[in-house]
């Protein structure tokens, strides 16, 4: 399927939607109402859980923010529902922002627990302040007009709730595309990726964590207007829950699972309402929550991914265009040749009564390549971890181009010009390639969140591809350019690491075990390309086990044992030295 | 979507060959979630009602339920599939303030008459136009009925305990005019949730001001918990309140702390004890035969004669409108609003009803009396 | 607020306090154990407390049918386990643990419907009949997506509170109970009135906190649960059954939350959905206790129960604002206090 067939099919399906109140008996537009509301606020659930991994159960307190400040705004103080779509998502983006500033540094099970906090709190304020009603909530809340015509029907709100849904949806598959869309979808996973290509976590987070709540804010503000009456009771931590279920039903990872899995729960809560006193009458509303919860759970167990992936695989792939060489992102000058460019001094890192790393010093040169060796537990990915900023000194300091980066975090020291790779590969498995190398070009490209979204981005974006695709090319993978990540054997994608570290034009680059998994001829293939790096002027640290491969590559060796630097020197005084000797093989030979 | 069409299309195939005069009601209220336990005695009181009188004239009633979940969301949903769905000629819901309200809000917009059997401020049309009305008595009645009950008792001011919901506001704000009126004084406006499992910061608060009297705003089983945190206290003053403390569990739960409470209450809750000359005593003595008859138990609560007395009000109405109009058509539907807005004093178990066009409530002083709990036993305090 | 105002509050609170201290606790032994959150724990108590009503009153509690469906269904899953996987030889003890046991007390309660009970009687059937069913959901919801990630099973364990108080919604009416209490003593402290009810509680909550860390500090299987907990490869390894102990860990639990809804249901209304909110409250002191910890949990919850009653004297209708609202400044700081594991994040 390509681009032209899947935009053709997308017309098609608007227009069929435009035909829908003609089609359609007047309850099923209601029905379609309802689903475009949730849907938006499904979809700011799907981009903050499904590809953000922040799950929330709060997204209905957003909602009912924004809910209660056009029904506030419209019906107390007399102003036009167009002003109180700007109060909610002004008010809605500001507590987004507090509370995200506050509980996003929780991890995992934590911060869903604080979302369950706050949308009750919340939850509870809507119930209790006088000037909302309390719990009798607001009535009489004035319909939508658009230039002197009332959107007072279930069909003339149809077109404006569904306009809203499909820009949405437009405009965050714009993001998602874009530089600081990938930055999200690496997320998922563990800080330390992030963080070693400059992307800060955070701040994507809390981004993420406001644009959900924008459109949760879309959501409600619709709603108010629509069923012209807002009450604490739909804005719930259990309709939170329902929105989860909707996002998990559709497919947590795609965008059009919120339309889905919203389309689904709707429907499927209508038709239990409709059979259900059939099958038991009587205490048939009370049994809707159960066979809910019940379904629910199942689908947990059996279908995690929920509907979208699952339909997926039997429609035709979409064909990825070849993206046009378009001129090329800016490159640095490489240090001179002979300068130092990595000053260790003294490192020491101690974990409890361990002490890792001890005392350590050592100098890295510009255009060179130094191994750094040593028997297992030596503590060689420790020094890396600490060289890269992953883990903080104890004592000592490090020099990099100049600068002291001792204190400095990860994402600062990587866009100082250290790019690295790591030990256990630290690749997202459903991003393709080509996307993953893009994402080493994070520091090295500026368009934001609105110009991505708003497609303003192409010119950069079109750079940042042809630098992504010379990478690829230079590691072997370019045919390979649109597949997952995830289906590479490891030695592929440790080449890949080193494309996507590549692609982050360092000046240092840091390698723990390239070679470690690769077969011989790969590994010839890597020493080559790593010898062609030096030539062009790169500087390369590497750890690796295989003498064989270090020993014709490097220019010199540091070794370590028990977490101290035993020596250093060329490959061939290392090989003479005895305590190098005894500590590899436990005796001089 | 496809299947909703397809079945649309059957459905009008088989439809268009009948011409049918059935009269369809559609019937709201929550069996589940917060309202449910005013919710359920409405659903019961309506099976009271159509064992009572299920057809007018030849054609058979067709009643569609639903529940809303104490949500009013779903009740805007249910209000909406009744009317566009199911076609129905009147609306009768809910059990809870806001759901109501979200209810008469489709009914001003699909144009379909309706009877909410909450006691809510029936918002009107952008017209002005009306097309609900409420059946109980308006809670400002209900308890102005009980402070000046106070005000003949002596009382000088009181201490105010209620729910932190609708219905606490409710009864906290209809006490205002009152009060102000017959010179007592309001002092503590205290509230506890209905899941709280102590009330005794509230109470101490309550004690503290020495209040001659104490106003309840809660209901059923909960609404008994401020009584015993004041008997523990030792407050011994007494108590008032209002319907909706005439329920069992009130009674059980509270035991002997709630020993001599009095509540202003619709007629039917003592109908054995009113005079033969009372309106309301043939028509509750009725209506506790039905409910006998439908539901397997008997009954002294007020909340399901409200759906009771709301059938009575539809059932006079659709006979007169049926004369112009013919049911299924929106003609029907207008005649059927008219009709109820111009009932004439119809006797109910609760009240003797007069609605007229432009207000919301049909009830006047003849629909509360006062009542005072007795050895477990509601008496009749005339 | 003078002197005595501030003892009545503080007494309230400790009451209440020790309530989520009991809830709490059996919160952390089964996260501790399981890595399940187990938010239908206020539930069961809650369950108990209606059973418990329902005896009463002389009717056949809902539980029964409840227990007896978790019964079967947990039974051909381990029997169609078992035989997948050819162990038949543990058929038979699997059979009696999972089907005959559970179904004892169910029968006996069946049997006893409409007949009075002492009250002795009607406790430990309420006990009996309220135990097998978190062991018995473990096997049903959680043991099928064990290894799944705690936000997984956070979710679960979230659709499993709705569809258990919807259940209690059915089988025991939207009305609320308050069971006969098992003292009517009152004592009168220093001025102050302390029911015997209360001391009943606190007494229970503080016996069974020493009781679970006596169990944990000095026996096997106590040690064998906290294994299971710090590394569930390394228990395997020398041969603890995870599963075995995740049982264990949710029958200990049970006690403790049918225990508490013993003890409260005549101080307190319980409605189907009381569960909720008082678990959540827990959930608070749990975290205080870093959901590690059992002293400090204990503590944490006191604390709860504290501030839930000194600030509804405040401002009653706030209250459960700022209950909540604590919240989160606490999971800031145990979120802070702990190590950061960072990459304990597994992708989906």
């Amino acid at each position: 399927m390509t681009a032209f067939q899947l935009r053709f099919a997308g017309a098609g399906t608007i227009l069929l939607l435009a035909l829908a109140p003609v089609l359609l008996s007047p309850f099923s537009i209601t029905l379609l109402n309802y689903i475009g509301i949730y849907a938006l606020a499904v979809l700011g659930l799907v981009l903050l859980a499904g590809i953000g991994g922040m799950l929330s159960f709060g997204q209905a307190a957003f909602v009912g923010i924004a809910a209660y400040a056009t029904a506030w705004l419209t019906v107390r103080e007399g102003y036009s529902p167009w002003f109180g779509l700007v109060l909610g998502l002004a008010l809605t983006g500001l507590v987004a922002a507090i509370l995200g500033a506050v509980t996003l540094r929780l991890g995992g099970h934590f911060l869903s627990l604080s979302t369950i906090a706050w949308g009750l709190a919340i939850y509870f304020l809507f119930g209790n302040l006088p000037t909302l009603g309390q719990f009798n909530g607001i009535s009489d809340i004035p319909p939508i007009s658009i230039g002197g015509y009332a959107l007072a029907s279930s069909e003339s709100i149809y077109y404006l709730i569904w306009s809203f849904l499909i820009v949405a949806l437009l405009l965050a598959a714009n993001l998602l595309d874009s530089r600081e869309g990938r930055a999200i979808r690496a997320l998922r996973g563990g800080r330390i990726m992030a963080e070693s290509l400059g992307i800060d976590p955070f701040r994507i987070k809390l981004a993420t964590f406001v644009i959900a709540a924008l459109l949760s804010a879309l959501s409600g503000w619709l709603y108010a207007h629509m069923s012209r009456f807002v009450s604490p009771a739909p804005f719930d931590v259990n309709v939170g829950i329902l929105y989860l279920l909707m996002a998990m039903v559709g497919g947590m990872a795609h965008l059009s699972g919120a339309v889905v899995g919203a389309a689904i729960v709707t429907l499927l809560k209508n038709s239990i309402q409709d059979y259900l006193p059939v099958i038991a009458p009587g205490a048939s509303g009370q049994l809707e929550v159960v066979v809910f919860s019940v379904l629910f759970i199942l689908l947990l167990q059996r279908a995690r991914a929920g509907l979208v992936p699952f339909a997926l695989r039997y429609l035709p792939r979409l064909q990825p265009s070849t993206p046009l060489a378009a001129g090329s992102l800016d490159r640095r000058h490489q240090p001179e040749r002979g300068q130092p460019l990595l000053t260790v001094t003294g490192a020491t890192r101690r974990f409890g009564g361990l002490v890792a790393v001890n005392d350590v010093s050592f100098e890295l040169c510009a255009g060179e390549i130094l191994g750094l060796i040593g028997p297992n537990g030596a503590g060689k990915t420790t020094m890396f971890n600490l060289i890269t900023g992953a883990l903080p000194l104890h004592q000592g300091r490090i020099g990099f181009l100049g600068g002291d980066i001792t204190r400095r975090a990860q994402r600062q020291i990587a866009r100082a010009g250290i790019a690295r790779t790591f030990q256990h590969v630290k690749l997202r498995k459903t991003m393709t390639l080509l996307d993953t190398v893009l994402l080493g070009t994070y520091g090295r490209t500026s368009c934001g969140f609105f110009a991505g979204t708003l497609r303003l981005d192409r010119a950069e974006e079109a750079r940042a591809r042809a630098e992504a695709i010379w990478q690829l090319q230079r590691v072997g993978l370019a045919d390979r350019a649109f597949e997952l990540a995830g289906n590479l054997p490891l030695g592929n994608q440790r080449l890949l690491e080193i494309a996507r570290a590549l692609a982050a034009d360092p000046a240092l680059l840091v390698l723990d075990e390239p070679a470690a998994g690769l077969r011989p001829p790969e590994k010839a293939e890597l020493a080559r390309l790593l010898e062609a790096l030096r030539t062009e002027g790169l500087t390369i640290l590497l750890v690796e086990h295989d003498m064989d491969f270090v020993m014709g590559l490097v220019d010199r060796t540091v070794v370590m044992d028990f977490g101290s630097k035993l020596c250093e020197g060329t490959p061939a005084v290392i090989r003479r030295d005895p305590r190098v000797q005894e500590a590899y093989l436990g005796g001089v030979a | 979507m496809k299947n909703s069409i397809v079945a649309a299309a059957i459905a009008a195939s088989l439809w268009a060959g009948t011409a049918h005069a059935q009269i369809t009601v559609g019937f709201v209220t929550s069996q589940s979630g917060p309202g449910s336990s005013i919710g359920v005695l409405y659903d019961r009181g309506m099976k009271a009602a159509v064992e009572y009188a299920s057809s007018l004239g030849a054609e058979k009633i067709k009643l569609i339920q639903l529940d809303d979940g104490s949500d009013p969301s779903a009740a805007t949903r249910n209000a909406r599939k009744l009317v566009e769905e199911n076609k129905v000629d009147l609306l009768i819901g809910t059990a809870t303030a806001p759901s109501s309200i979200a209810m008469v809000a489709v009914a001003n917009e699909l144009k379909v008459p309706m009877i909410s059997i909450s006691p809510i401020t029936v918002p009107a049309t952008d017209s002005g136009d009306r097309w609900a009305i409420a059946m109980p008595q308006p809670p400002s009645l209900m308890v102005k009925v009980v402070v000046d009950r106070m005000k003949r008792d002596g009382m000088k001011n009181f201490a105010y305990i209620g729910f932190s919901d609708a219905w606490g506001d409710l009864v906290y704000n209809g006490a205002q005019k009152p009060a102000e009126a017959d010179g007592i004084k309001i002092l503590t406006n205290e509230r506890y949730a209905r899941t709280d499992t102590s009330v005794t910061g509230q109470v101490l608060k309550m004690v503290a001001t020495h209040p001659d009297a104490v106003l309840l705003g809660g209901s059923a089983t909960q609404g008994a918990l401020p009584p015993l945190a004041l008997a523990e206290r030792g407050y011994k003053g007494p108590l008032y309140g209002t319907p909706a403390l005439l329920n069992a569990d009130f009674v059980r739960v509270g035991g002997k702390a709630v020993e001599g409470v009095q509540v202003s209450a619709g007629p039917v809750i003592v109908a054995e004890q009113l005079p033969d000359t009372h309106f309301s005593k043939k028509i509750s003595m009725e209506f506790r035969a039905a409910y006998q008859k439908a539901n397997g138990t008997s009954t002294t609560d007020g909340f399901s004669a409200y759906s009771f007395d709301a059938w009575l009000v539809f059932l006079d109405a659709a006979k007169r409108a049926m004369a112009t109009a013919k049911p299924g058509t929106p003609e029907f539907r207008v005649a059927l609003k008219n009709a109820i807005f111009t009932t004439k004093d119809l006797v109910g178990t609760h009240a003797i009803y007069n609605f007229k066009p432009g207000e919301s409530y049909g009830v006047d002083d003849r629909s509360l009396v006062l009542v005072r709990l007795v050895n477990g036993q509601w008496k009749y305090e005339p | 607020m003078n002197g005595e105002i501030a003892a009545i509050l503080a007494m309230d609170g400790i009451a209440s306090g020790a309530i989520y201290v009991l809830i709490g606790l059996g919160l952390v032994l089964i996260f501790a154990v399981t890595r399940v959150i187990f938010v239908p724990f206020g539930d069961i108590a809650a369950f108990t407390a209606l059973t418990l009503a329902s005896l009463e009153t002389g009717g056949l509690p809902g539980t029964v049918g409840l227990v007896a469906v978790l019964a079967v269904l947990a039974a051909a899953m381990e029997g169609t386990a078992l035989v997948r996987a050819r162990a038949l030889n543990r058929l038979p003890r699997a059979f009696l643990f999972y089907l005959v046991l559970p179904l004892v007390p169910a029968a006996a309660v069946w049997l006893a419907a409409g007949t009075t009970l002492s009250m002795p009687l009607r406790i430990g059937l309420s006990l009996a009949l309220v135990l097998p069913i978190a062991p018995l959901l473990d096997r049903v919801v959680f043991r099928p997506i064990a290894d799944a990630s705690v936000l997984l099973l956070l979710t679960v364990a979230v659709a499993l509170h709705f569809a258990l108080s919807g259940l209690g919604l059915m089988f025991f009416g939207p009305e609320g109970v308050r069971t006969k209490p098992l003292s009517d003593v009152v004592f009168d402290i220093a001025g102050l009135i302390v029911n015997a009810q209360t001391l009943l509680i606190v007494a229970a909550s503080i016996v069974f906190s020493g009781m679970l860390f006596l169990f944990f500090e000095f026996t096997i299987q106590g040690k064998a649960l906290r294994a299971t907990a710090v590394n569930r490869t390394g228990a395997r390894l020398v041969g603890i059954r995870p599963a075995t102990t995740g049982t264990i860990a949710y029958l200990l639990a049970s006690l403790l939350a049918g225990i508490s809804g013993v003890l409260i249901a005549p101080v307190t209304t319980i409605f189907y959905d009381s569960g909720f909110l008082i678990g959540l409250k827990a959930f608070v002191g749990a975290i205080i206790g870093a959901m590690a910890s059992y002293p400090v949990t204990a503590l944490g919850a006191v604390l709860v129960g504290l501030l839930e009653s000194f600030s509804s004297f405040w401002s009653s209708a706030y209250k459960e604002v700022v209950v909540f609202g604590l919240l989160i400044p606490v999971l800031l700081w145990r979120s802070l206090s702990m190590a950061s594991t960072d990459e304990e994040e597994a992708e989906e």
